[in-house]
């Protein structure tokens, strides 16, 4: 919702909105420099490739095969595209399922990219026990706890009634206990 | 997403390819379908959202983080 209300906003305007989210089950795969390039890959697929890009691309493949980038050259390359669009939006869910290590290489890498980028801003959700290592990066990080709201669960609920595939089940009474209890049990959680 | 996309070239291809094998939109895409409309907007509200997304310069907190449990819906706040 957040990714999709920032690229509404953005409309044509040249913002770019990048979106990233971590998986248990990929944890080898999501090692810091990987998640850069998929921010970057987003950014270039539809910005166009620029030509320093091109040129690193070009250079890495000289070698046997192509050589795969290192940590430090994907934060140059990213920050330097970052540094020819206005603004940027990097969106980051799950961090939390990251593996510590990546996690925390890659928050650094993006306190690098933060502190010399001000056309950008950073999203991050996850679990709570990440806070600590997100207020070690980022200490001035503003903090919002999520939690649905009465109005959030009763649309929700109103959804899944309302699709019930056996509605002979259910009756007025059932309903209106299941609209108030609900919620009221949530809110205690 | 924007929808608007760049004609790409064979060496684009080669590019993209080598910047990650990581393919985060698909899933976006997944989520986006899911998700009831109206639901959590009142995070796009809050003081903390606006001033983290409406301030121009680089003077404000470029940094927001959204926690919560399991189950809370994070991800379909993302």
């Amino acid at each position: 919702m957040v990714i999709d209300s920032l690229c509404d906003q953005a409309g044509d305007k040249d913002v770019a909105v990048v979106g990233l989210y971590c998986d248990y089950l990929a944890q080898q795969e999501q090692s810091a420099t990987n998640m850069l390039g998929a921010m970057l890959k987003q950014i270039v697929s539809r910005g166009g490739i620029p030509e320093h890009i091109r040129e690193a691309f070009r250079k890495a493949k000289k070698k046997f095969g192509v050589r795969s980038l290192l940590l430090a050259d994907m934060e140059d390359i990213l920050k330097k595209t970052i540094a020819s669009l206005p603004r940027v939006f990097i969106c980051i869910d799950a961090l939390d399922e990251s593996s510590p290590k990546h996690r925390l290489e890659l928050l650094k890498s993006l306190r690098k990219i933060i502190r010399r980028s001000s056309n950008t801003r950073l999203y991050i959700a996850g679990r709570p026990h990440i806070d600590h290592e997100i207020v070690k990066c980022f200490s001035e990080a503003i903090r919002i706890p999520l939690c649905p709201t009465h109005g959030d669960i009763k649309s929700y609920l109103e959804m899944r009634l309302d699709g019930d595939t056996d509605p002979n089940a259910m009756d007025e009474e059932l309903r209106a206990n299941i609209m108030r209890i609900v919620p009221e049990k949530i809110s205690e959680m | 997403m924007v929808n608007f996309v760049t004609e790409i070239d064979a060496e684009g291809h080669q590019i993209l390819q080598w910047l990650s094998p990581l393919e985060p939109q698909q899933r976006h895409q997944g989520v986006r379908a899911d998700r009831l409309d109206g639901v959590g907007n009142w995070v796009l509200e809050t003081s903390e959202f606006r001033k983290w997304h409406d301030l121009e310069d680089g003077s404000a907190q470029p940094v927001l983080f959204c926690y919560g449990n399991p189950g809370v819906g994070k991800t379909y706040v993302r």
